[in-house]
């Protein structure tokens, strides 16, 4: 018996575009934390040493850099992920079963693998500026959670592959 | 493709319209023209009956097998 999505495809548009608010403004305090270290250094510098956090403040800037670096990969990485589910999303109200849903669900797929491998060296450079008892130090590293969102992803291309496949045929039956 | 569909031919020969037999077993001009153009993937044993019965003709009157060269 057919359901009606409309509800639950209506709330899922909506959390998309509040996540893609919520990263798009985690990438602009990003930006604004790495012009932050170039015109604030003197001064985050002396806070970092107050907060006993960070193992060597005097190095810790290009490290800083870096990881921020990386953490702005992983938003537009996540940006990207998001914007392919906003058009899966939509394609859903309609006819979800196309090539192009398979395609899209290969690419976040791809995306994530991407964001995963970026998180280890995003948490390998955390550990190196900060002491390993502070929550600093505990972002990146594998995720089995992502791990799985990546095997979803893939198998979910290759449903949405043969669901397509399947439509072609039963278009083409008289 | 190796299955021809002759339905062009029977229409033809009982001077019948696309239009008609559509009109009369009720599937849309759009598919039977697909079935007429051997454009089709594959034929329901239901539209193949409605063919039958409307043209009076067997199932092998309808199609035949080709083979590619």
């Amino acid at each position: 018996m057919p359901t009606d999505h409309s509800t639950l495809l209506g709330i899922t548009r909506g959390l998309l575009w509040l996540m893609l608010a919520l990263v798009a403004a985690t990438f602009l305090f990003v930006v604004a934390s790495g012009g932050a270290l170039v015109t604030m250094w003197p001064d985050i510098a002396a806070e970092a040493k107050n907060s006993e956090i960070f193992l060597d403040v005097d190095a810790m800037r290009p490290q800083l850099f870096a990881l921020l670096a990386i953490l702005a990969a992983i938003l537009l990485a996540a940006v990207y992920i998001i914007r392919q589910l906003q058009t899966l999303v939509a394609s859903a109200a309609s006819d979800p079963f196309i090539h192009g849903n398979a395609a899209r669900l290969r690419r976040i797929g791809w995306a994530l693998v991407a964001t995963q491998l970026l998180a280890f060296p995003l948490g390998w450079m955390a550990r190196s500026v900060a002491v390993s008892t502070s929550q600093f130090a505990d972002m990146g590293g594998l995720n089995l959670q992502g791990i799985l969102a990546i095997l979803l992803a893939f198998v979910l291309a290759a449903v949405f592959e043969r669901g397509a496949a399947m439509r072609d045929e039963l278009e083409g039956t008289v | 493709m190796a299955i021809v569909v002759k339905l062009d031919d029977l229409l033809h020969a009982r001077r019948m319209t696309l239009t008609d037999l559509s009109d009369r077993i009720g599937i849309t001009l759009a598919n039977l023209s697909i079935l007429k153009t051997g454009k089709a993937k594959a034929m329901r044993f239901s539209t193949l009956e409605a063919i039958c019965i409307e043209l009076e003709c067997q199932p092998g009157d309808l199609l035949a097998f080709e083979a590619d060269s």
